[in-house]
């Protein structure tokens, strides 16, 4: 069958999810495989919540947040990137592909960057094929 | 805990979701997910009628969580949560899918947009499961303004506001009242006097008992949210100042595009080269002379400079077209026999009076000649020919494909605006965004325009796009409407997704306390534990991923809530496989 990867992503409320909606008011296409949930800042994105979109079978998991700098929150973009860069260690050492993991900046403004992302990052894990993991721990699990 | 009952409501949005989203397939297979009692379609959910018959179902059918799969969040959340207080239910009992501006506007394939609004819509219900009634929370108002930016549009909304009595700080980051206007000599398209305008203005402004008017002072930090701001005013050498207000007017204008950037025009390296404000400067004078004293006869007025060209600004500046008009006739007027070019490259008039000023102007013996914006731009170079006017301008005529050579003893570089270099301060200091031309973002271009996404904090004239005086006015006098409404209520509802510890779980770590850009998070040394001050939380929720505990919620984002909508998200999608 057919893959179709399922790409979880959190958007800060303020400059992502504005530029994601922006994509839609332009009307700009890109690939159907994302699936948005909306966080106040990027700040709020736990691990718990990366983990968890693997675990339920995310191919991949996007974290957009504003650019350095432009954060609504003064700096929750900042502690999202410290934290990121820690998990694309820890899931590697899970056994999960890194690039499967993405942050990125994405301003209001920014609804064609937006569709661009979503293309490439859908391409990428196209490439790297279906994430095992969910199937890996389901089996543990038994 | 009491049972859940969930109605969800899937909208058409006309045809724009229904097109590409096949609603009836969504609503029969969500009716089946555990929890939904009923599930409807309809062509528009915010309409009344649709308002309606989600609080009728409430009613009836004892609804205690509600979903609606729409548009964007951020246009109707609120709409919808009214509608639920209205009949009784508690507002954040509600969630919302986007399935318009993330799903049927930006796909073409309609298995795959249904499959997606599916996801999403089977996420909300798992996520409004776990949503919990929250209390709204009030605020008193402080009824005093701040404006920042003495132009036109903040002296405009300054003396509205002080007119209906309430208390106006007016923050000027130059050294005198007026902006970008004093510059100006006429106005179009009337060719009213701008300066005379502008004094009676300035007069009203600096006169009226309500306005306090701060010049050379610049605003770096504000603190607080709606109804309960502050700052400290930095003004040189003098000792700062602390205010206290309860809104915000954003009116900081913009400045003239920096001739230099396009060289094919020599602004800078030939003298009979100006600027359009250096231009109403020398007609404020009445005198009009080249640099070496002499009366020119042939005058060339070049417009889009630095507008409308990928390679500079791509927006159209929107005044410069009938400013250069303006131009044309106060040079007829001036020098009767001079011969004046007009080089457009497209003559965009739009507006009351406007194509007027175009038709009667161009019945004044002005030669008007079309050249192309985006492919090539005149060229203007001095001249060889002693006795020759000094300069030449080469550029092919757009209409005809013929090549010209226009002689001049001046050129007038109808210069674009661009935003001012220290946007970026302004909007962090008062937590508004700016978009990708750098203008200040308005919370809807359409339904909410002068207002932000930050409560309390207005936009207004050309810090939002570039705009003429008419246009600002308007906006300074909407925006002032707005606050005058707020202070009249006295009291708004803020926000309640603050943070909140859950003290036998905390572990006294203080963790969060770090990472609180408010400083909004406490210890408790006798208890030991952390505490929120509601009032400075934002509601970021960064504390909430710190946590090793899981002591702090961030309410209505809390952890069991976004986890569920994950897993709503991605069980639906593996059932379907």
């Amino acid at each position: 069958m057919e893959f179709k990867p399922t790409i979880v992503a959190f958007l800060c409320n303020w400059c992502s999810y504005t530029g994601a909606d922006l994509a839609g008011t332009s009307r700009v296409k890109y690939k159907p495989n994302v699936r948005i949930i909306r966080v106040m800042c990027s700040g709020r994105v736990d691990p718990t919540f990366i983990f968890k979109s693997f675990r339920e079978g995310a191919d991949g998991v996007l974290i957009c947040g504003c650019h350095p700098g432009d954060c609504h929150y003064q700096e929750g973009n900042y502690k999202c990137l410290r934290r990121y860069k820690l998990m694309k260690k820890y899931i590697e050492q899970m056994g999960i592909e890194s690039d499967r993991l993405k942050l990125e900046w994405i301003s209001a403004s920014e609804g064609k960057q937006f569709a661009e992302l979503i293309d490439s990052m859908t391409a990428r894990i196209l490439e790297l094929g279906p994430s095992k993991i969910k199937q890996v721990v389901d089996t543990l699990a038994v | 805990m009491e049972e859940v009952r969930i109605g969800v409501y899937v909208c058409w949005c006309g045809t724009n979701i229904a097109k590409m989203v096949d609603v009836e397939d969504v609503t029969r297979k969500i009716g089946a997910l555990p929890g939904v009692v009923i599930s409807k379609n309809y062509k528009y959910m915010c309409s009344d009628p649709g308002q309606e018959l989600i609080a009728n179902d409430i009613r009836e059918h004892k609804l205690n969580r509600v979903v609606v799969a729409a548009c964007s969040p951020r246009i109707h959340e609120l709409t919808f949560r009214k509608a639920l207080e209205k009949a009784g239910l508690n507002a954040y009992l509600f969630e919302m899918a986007n399935i318009r501006e993330q799903d049927s506007w930006v796909h073409d394939n309609r298995e795959e947009a249904t499959r997606k609004a599916l996801d999403l819509v089977a996420a909300a219900i798992s996520r409004v499961r776990h949503h919990e009634p929250l209390d709204k929370r009030s605020v008193s108002i402080n009824s005093a303004t701040v404006v920042i930016g003495g132009g036109i549009a903040g002296m405009s909304a300054a003396l509205e506001i002080a007119n209906a009595g309430k208390q106006v700080y007016l923050i000027e980051k130059s050294d005198k009242l007026g902006g970008l206007v004093n510059h100006f000599d006429l106005t179009y398209p009337y060719l009213y006097d701008a300066g005379s305008m502008l004094e009676l203005l300035i007069r009203r402004t600096t006169c009226h008992p309500n306005v306090k008017v701060y010049l050379n002072t610049v605003i770096r930090e504000v603190h607080g949210f709606i109804g309960n701001f502050e700052t400290t005013l930095h003004a040189g050498t003098r000792k700062a100042e602390k205010l206290e207000f309860g809104n915000i007017i954003v009116a900081t204008g913009l400045k003239p595009f920096d001739a230099s950037r396009v060289h094919q025009y020599g602004y800078g390296r030939l003298p009979d080269v100006i600027t359009s404000v250096e231009f109403e400067n020398m007609l404020h004078t009445g005198e009009v002379l080249t640099k070496a004293g002499k009366i020119p006869q042939n005058i060339a007025i070049i417009h889009c400079v630095g507008s409308r060209n990928p390679g500079f600004h791509e927006y159209c500046s929107r005044t410069c077209c009938m400013v250069a008009l303006k131009f044309a006739n106060q040079l007829r007027s001036l020098l009767p026999d001079a011969n004046i070019y007009d080089l457009y490259a497209d003559m965009r008039a739009f507006g009351k009076g406007c194509e007027e000023l175009y038709t009667t102007t161009s019945r004044k013996k002005i030669t008007f000649m079309m050249f192309d914006q985006q492919e090539e731009l005149p060229q203007i170079i001095k001249s060889v020919v002693p006795d020759d006017p000094p300069m030449l301008i080469f550029f092919r005529e757009k209409i005809s494909g013929i090549g010209v050579e226009v002689p001049a003893d001046m050129v007038i570089l109808m210069v674009g605006v661009e935003a001012h270099p220290d946007v970026k301060e302004i909007a962090h200091a008062v937590g508004i965004s700016i978009c990708g031309n750098s203008f200040f973002i308005e919370k809807h271009p359409k339904l909410d325009p002068v207002a932000t996404t930050t409560g309390g904090v207005y936009i207004v004239g050309a810090c939002q796009g570039p705009k003429g005086i008419s246009d600002a006015v308007c906006q300074a006098k909407a925006a002032a409407a707005r606050v005058l409404g707020t202070i009249n209520q006295s009291s708004v509802h803020v926000e309640v997704t603050t943070a909140v510890v859950n003290e036998s779980l905390c572990c006294g770590c203080q963790t969060c306390n770090l990472v609180c850009p408010y400083t909004a998070i406490r210890f408790d040394k006798d208890k030991k534990v952390s505490y929120v001050n509601e009032v400075l939380c934002k509601g970021c929720g960064t504390c909430g991923s710190t946590c090793p505990t899981g002591a702090i919620r961030s309410k209505h984002f809390t952890d069991q809530q976004i986890l569920s909508q994950i897993d709503g998200l991605l069980t639906m999608a593996l059932k379907q496989e």
